[in-house]
């Protein structure tokens, strides 16, 4: 089959490879494709149809259709045609299910076929309703092209690389290499791409050649992913030439998609490139140059050329193909029967427009020449080359359609399927489409799209430029989920103490984007240091915003539902930031270290939205304040439980004397050397402060700290003590205790706003909401069952809420929680039930207050 | 079995269109075509006519991702769901067109407390309205789904998850279809590629409704337009609170089974089931920016890509086949709008997101009650305007950060 | 990745460096509703070019406001500040 050596042929005759091919080793050279040897080794059926399981063979040898989709290490559905040889790989035919050349499935073609239009599923297996199942269950089982999850995935690069580019061609024919020379030379930087493999070594001064690599869509900003063994190229490009040419159009006759036809192209590329003989007995119908260009290729290739037929101008002749063993072996021109192992046809070549369509360019249909080409060009693409629909054209399909004429081979969609669509009212091409499922194939619609709008538009009497074309959609060619998604790659926070922490052996949670210690062992054990003795957490993860300037004090009562501006200097204050239609989105406490200075913190996820909030608003009015993210600059820990004080007192030089330094008090000093904020809060319940310090001296704060408290039993706190502490207190922490709706009115904070102060965020909606009196309201409880976080609360047997934090006291033994209740029950002993699963109900009592230490003593002794 | 192999027409074309109809629909979707459906078969109001702009099925009842379930978190929503869920499991024989409806579950999977959290919730409700939903830990989602990684070494390690038996997926269009067909077959009219340009009103009245193909009167006019809600209302000086976004979905290469239940992922913003036909099909959540414009992002099919494969590493190597997307109305708090408005003879239904499609049925069933009967169906009066003017919402908010 | 959006500080960038902010100049609330609901909930939702903030989350960390047509997503212009030019 292979023929001598000939000039331009990209086969390395002495670099000879191998791989296995259902399991039989099949010889190829360096430069051959899967396809290509599988074909010089007299493979002809290369796999079977989606539907009927028809055998299919190589039909372009342009990656243009499905006749050879085949897995190659494990890899589904490739297309065999262009994939090059690497040597050693493990291809398996796909899509049977028996042998390649004996598939017990092909009974469906035989019996089912012809009686299985289009549309049929849709009036099968309606009554009785419980066969449908079945059905469907078996309908799966004979469905889906390729296998996966039978051997693992071979690992293979897919990484991403960002470029830019001056001007990227697609497509490095003739018009696309001008176009790229001609860039260069203007001294553009010049991006060069195309898809086959035989341009990997094409050098033109100036310009970079991607090759093989697949343009796979033209994307707004006129981005540019280019898929190269990989790699993926996201290409922004100032311009972009789209050079892709344009693709051999079947020719539609009876049996057009037995293996042994071929079109123009798949000649070309077998004896050129890989210098293959394509057949012994071959009849040419000819629509155009490149028609007569493969007679005389065959004759080169020695190939007995019995037949050319010139369709151009013509009465287009009726053309039967006949088959034996599945094979092409005979063809019926007119009812004249010649005997061939080759049929070489083609109705044409018809641009491929797609990527120009997908960059916004409005398509046409060119009555003249019979195809659809570019129209408006959007700025900053060109066109060049056949794209345009410069010397395409296409012959209209013979009348009458064949059972076995396929319009859409990959789908199995007969031109029969299409009349019979539009009979029954899809007129429209999308609605076909959807009906009959033609063009929704791996080809993109390369082959099909084309006759299936001229097959429409014949059979409803539309004109083809009125029914239009379907939607171009990415990619181009089909692509693999793990070469566009490229690496792994989600990155997360950690914080400065993250090495001390996992020293400390922490195990981790996600908070958002943060990385945070869940505990560092016994969750248990940490609560009760905090209890008994010390605790130590890094809350380096919450925001913290510096407000400064002559407006910073009038600015926080802006943002703000409390009074900010009777805080006093190294005083703190909780506060609440809403939004305009008065929902919480964060708390966090407001410092004021300065007459203009204050420090805000916010949640660990908050900070973003409260950041870019906050510049909303002194932009809006004008205020004269500065806003500063500091959250990565600073670093944060808090050492709670009664010995805190003791053990602070051991590594600062801050009065820490309870009279000296107040609950709620914020002093500045040195923390083991290192400048430190200091405040004393009480969001755990004990005795606490918070430090605020240079993240560059984290760990060493932190590492000073915890050695002040190794006489005193300290231990680090994980996010599971902190939870359970807080909740002890009764506590809310924004996003686990409150949703999307939930207001301070809910929560019981109403009297935290100051309502006579004038506008501040969400006022207005908070007012009208405070007039009326809220729906629901978030309490604390106890119960006799410990509920999953979610549990249903039932009132009367109807679902009133839901428990948002529940946890047995570590204190009391007790269960408590927090829950939404209806606001009317929302009173201290109301009684309300737990829906905790599988019928059972358990008893729960409204508490209001703190569980624990109600009067404070303990944080403000 | 005669109509098996030789259908007969589904619909007429090519109608004229009449000077005035009881009944104009605006909107040839899921939606629109379900309502005039009803409107005949249940109200014996034939005199409809439903326009729409493209092909009939064209906006999202054509580009949605086909998953139709009832797990919503609010008993408002949940109630409403499974009601339609209802009509939809009995949709092919009533419509005698297989809408290829497959109860194969939707399993939402659960990375973190919090997730588990709004799980056991949505469980909650649901088991207290009949719903079948409930809480599966690791072992069974591995059992129900062994292409899974579960494993703790991926980004977000799986805990648990919520299990939703009655979740189907169906044919998308041929629910479309099949309403069409009914609707004509009853006598109301079809006519696609009839853009509405204008809406005259006179007092509290809609007295004319525009169109290239001339202007027609109507006794009831509904705006079942989706993304597009907005430019209807503002014909007639009503705004509405929602606001449109693009969803995108992908499709790939059919491959042989390997998913039975559609899997969600909030964390990781993706769907993904897998159709009779072997193409698995994802989706995700919408851009965070309104636009009414349909080209895809790469950004989409990157993450999605990438969050499939950590999820299903056997499935690295499947392609890609064709993305695509879809306008999609959402109101603050996720909820749709599903009234009579201060236009007497106006009605709309909008605000869907992306629950449009599942709420068909069960829409045309109570639109063309309230359009024949002018009573509002206890189920859609949570979803009236007025709850934006009372600051009450039916907040599907928590559970809503997933799109499908 | 999506459009380009003009920042005026920093040139063109992809739009997943910002963060949305909402749209400029609605119409005022009318009078078919309750006015403070419209104020806060309904809206134009114009399908057509419309001035919108953004702030540069990844870049420069300020606020801009641009024209965009939501039909097409064509940015035509970028300006510093909150306010419509």
């Amino acid at each position: 089959m292979r023929l001598p050596r000939r000039d331009g042929e990209t086969i390395d005759r002495d670099d000879r490879r191998t791989f296995t091919f259902d399991g039989k080793e099949v010889q190829a050279y360096a430069g051959d494709t899967i396809g290509s040897a599988l074909y010089a080794n007299g493979q002809r059926i290369f796999t079977r149809s989606f539907k009927y399981h028809r055998p299919r063979g190589l039909s372009c040898a342009a990656g243009n259709c499905a006749g050879c989709l085949m897995e190659v290490d494990g890899e589904p559905s490739v297309k065999a045609c262009t994939r090059t040889v690497q040597g050693g790989e493990v291809v398996r035919s796909q899509t049977i299910s028996g042998s390649l050349e004996r598939d017990p499935m092909r009974v469906v073609d035989h019996v089912a076929g012809p009686v299985t239009p289009v549309g049929f599923y849709y009036r099968l297996g309606i009554r009785p309703k419980a066969a449908w199942p079945h059905i469907e269950r078996m309908l799966r089982r004979m469905t889906g092209l390729g296998r996966v999850g039978e051997a693992p995935p071979k690992p293979h690069r897919a990484d991403v690389e960002h470029r830019t580019a001056g001007v990227l061609v697609i497509g490095a024919g003739r018009s696309g290499q001008e176009a790229a020379a001609r860039y260069a030379a203007e001294g553009r930087q010049v991006i060069l791409v195309d898809e086959r493999a035989e341009y990997a070594s094409l050098a033109i001064d100036g310009v970079e050649v991607i090759a093989p690599g697949t343009a796979l869509g033209v994307y707004e900003g006129r981005l540019v992913p280019v898929h190269a063994d990989g790699l993926m190229h996201r290409i922004r490009a100032e311009k972009i030439v789209v050079a892709t040419g344009s693709i051999d159009q079947p020719l539609l006759f009876e049996g057009n998609d037995l293996p042994g036809v071929m079109t123009p192209s798949a000649v070309r590329r077998l004896v050129g490139l890989w210098s293959i003989r394509p057949g012994t007995r071959a009849v040419v119908l000819a629509a155009d140059e490149a028609g007569d260009e493969a007679a005389r290729l065959l004759r080169e290739a020695g190939t007995q050329v019995v037949e050319t037929i010139d369709l151009r101008g013509v009465r287009p002749p009726k053309v039967k193909a006949a088959a034996r063993h599945g094979l092409l072996a005979a063809v019926e021109i007119d009812g004249r029967k010649i005997d061939c192992d080759l049929l070489v046809a083609s109705a044409g070549r018809q641009p491929a427009y797609s990527l120009l369509a997908q960059s916004g360019c409005s398509v046409r249909f060119d009555a003249e020449k019979g195809i659809f080409a570019p129209d408006q060009l959007v700025d900053g693409v060109e066109a060049a080359g056949s794209v345009t629909g410069e010397g395409a054209a296409v012959l209209a399909a013979a009348e009458g359609a064949g059972k076995r004429t396929f319009v859409c081979p990959c789908e199995d969609v007969t031109a029969k399927d299409l009349v019979r669509a539009v009979g029954e009212g899809f007129e429209d091409i999308e609605i076909a489409k959807r009906y009959t499922t033609v063009t929704m194939g791996p080809c993109q619609g390369r082959l099909c799209h084309l006759h299936s709008v001229r097959a429409l538009a014949r059979a409803t009497g539309v004109g083809e430029a009125a029914l239009g074309t379907t939607t171009a959609r990415p990619p181009w060619q089909p692509t693999p989920l793990g070469d566009v998604g490229g690496r792994k790659l989600n990155p997360g926070k950690r914080t400065a103490l993250h090495d001390a922490n996992r020293r400390a052996g922490a195990q981790y949670v996600w908070t958002g984007v943060w990385r945070r210690p869940d505990h560092y062992g016994d969750a248990a054990a940490e609560i009760k240091a905090v209890h008994e003795g010390v605790g130590l957490m890094d809350v380096s993860t919450l925001g913290k915003l510096y407000v400064s300037g002559p407006d910073a004090e009038a600015f926080l009562d802006g943002v703000f539902p409390n009074r900010i501006s009777t805080l006093k200097v190294d005083r703190v204050r909780y506060g609440i930031f809403n939004t305009d239609s008065g929902r919480i989105i964060d708390d966090g406490t407001i410092i004021r270290v300065g007459e203009r200075d204050f420090l805000v913190t916010t949640s660990s996820g908050g900070v973003d939205q409260v950041y870019e909030a906050f510049l909303l608003w002194v932009a809006e009015r004008k205020l004269a304040v500065d806003v500063v993210n500091v959250s990565g600059a600073l670093s944060a820990v808090s050492l709670s439980g009664p010995k805190a004080r003791e053990v602070l007192s051991r590594v600062t030089d801050v009065d820490v004397a309870n009279e000296a330094f107040k609950f709620l008090d914020v002093r500045q000093g040195a923390v083991a050397g290192a400048s430190a904020l200091l405040m004393r809060i009480g969001f755990l319940g004990e005795l606490g402060y918070e430090i605020h310090f240079p993240s560059t001296a984290a760990e060493h704060v932190w590492e000073a700290l915890m050695k002040a408290g190794a006489e005193f039993g300290i231990l680090p706190l994980g996010v599971e003590a902190l939870k359970a502490l807080r909740l002890e207190k009764g506590h809310i922490i924004v996003g686990i205790d409150t949703d999307s709706e939930t207001t301070m009115l809910e929560c019981g904070m109403g009297p935290m706003i100051a309502w006579d102060k004038g506008e501040f965020v969400g006022n207005e909606a908070l007012g009208r909401m405070n007039e009326r009196g809220a729906d629901r309201a978030l309490v604390g409880f106890t119960a006799d069952d410990l509920p999953n976080e979610g549990t249903a609360v039932l009132v009367g047997g109807e679902v009133g809420g839901r428990v948002t934090s529940a946890r047995r006291s570590a204190v009391s033994g007790q269960v408590i929680g927090l829950a939404y209740v209806p606001a009317a029950i929302g009173s201290e002993g109301s009684a309300f039930e737990l829906d905790l699963g599988e019928g059972r109900r358990g008893g729960a009592k409204v508490h209001i207050g703190a569980f624990y230490d109600p009067d404070g003593e303990r944080m403000r002794g | 079995m005669k109509d098996l192999l030789r259908p007969g027409r589904m619909w007429r074309t090519g109608l004229p269109l009449k000077k005035r109809y009881d009944v104009v629909i605006i909107g040839g979707g899921v939606q629109g075509l379900a309502t005039a459906y009803y409107l005949a078969k249940n109200h014996g109001i034939t005199d409809v006519a439903v326009l729409e702009k493209s092909y009939i099925g064209s906006g999202g009842s054509g580009r949605n991702t086909a998953i139709v379930r009832s797990n919503y978190r609010t008993p408002e929503g949940a109630s409403f769901y499974q009601a339609s869920l209802d009509l939809y499991d009995d949709l092919s024989a009533e419509l005698d067109f297989n809408i290829m409806l497959t109860k194969r579950g939707v399993l939402s999977l659960a990375h973190s407390e919090r997730a588990l959290a709004t799980a056991t919730e949505r469980a909650s409700v649901n088991q207290k309205l009949g719903i079948d939903s409930r809480v599966i830990g690791l072992d069974e989602v591995r059992r129900r789904v062994p292409a899974l990684n579960t494993s703790r070494d991926v980004t977000w390690p799986i805990l648990g998850a919520l299990i939703h038996p009655g979740g189907a997926i169906l044919r998308h269009d041929a629910v479309v279809w099949g309403y069409a067909r009914g609707a004509d077959r009853r006598g109301v009219e079809i006519h696609p590629f009839t853009e509405v340009t204008g809406l005259d009103t006179s007092g509290d009245r809609v007295t004319k409704i525009r169109t290239p193909r001339g202007d027609i009167e109507a006794g009831t006019v509904l705006s079942a337009t989706a993304g597009w809600s907005s430019g209807i209302c503002k014909m007639v000086g009503l705004r509405l609170p929602m606001k449109t976004y693009v969803l995108q979905a992908f499709v790939t290469e059919p491959i042989r089974p390997l998913l039975v239940e559609t899997v969600v992922s909030t964390q990781m913003r993706l769907y993904v089931h897998q159709t009779t036909r072997g193409e698995l099909v994802a989706g995700a959540e919408a851009e965070p920016y309104p636009t009414y414009q349909g080209r895809s992002t790469l950004t989409f099919i990157e993450s999605i890509s990438r969050y499939l494969v950590e999820l299903f590493p056997a499935i690295r190597d499947v392609s890609i086949l064709r993305t695509w997307s879809g306008l999609c109305d959402v109101t603050p708090d996720y909820s749709p709008i599903i009234d009579r408005t201060p236009l007497a003879n106006f009605i709309v239904s909008a605000g869907w997101g992306t629950y449009g499609f599942k709420a068909a049925p069960i829409v045309g069933v109570t639109l063309s009650k309230l359009i024949a009967t002018n009573q509002v169906d206890p189920l859609i009066k949570p979803f009236g305007l007025h709850r934006f003017t009372d600051d009450r919402f039916i907040s599907e908010a928590a559970s809503a950060a997933m799109s499908h | 990745m999506s459009f380009l959006i003009p920042c005026p500080h920093c040139g063109n960038r992809p739009q997943p460096e910002f963060a949305y902010g909402g749209n400029i100049g609605d119409d005022p609330p009318g009078s078919m509703l309750d006015v403070l609901s419209e104020d806060l909930y309904f809206n134009d939702n114009t399908a057509g070019e419309q001035f919108e903030r953004w702030f540069h989350r990844f870049g420069c960390e300020r606020w801009i406001v641009i024209r965009r047509d939501t039909r097409t997503n064509q940015v035509s212009e970028g300006w510093e500040g909150v306010d419509a030019p």
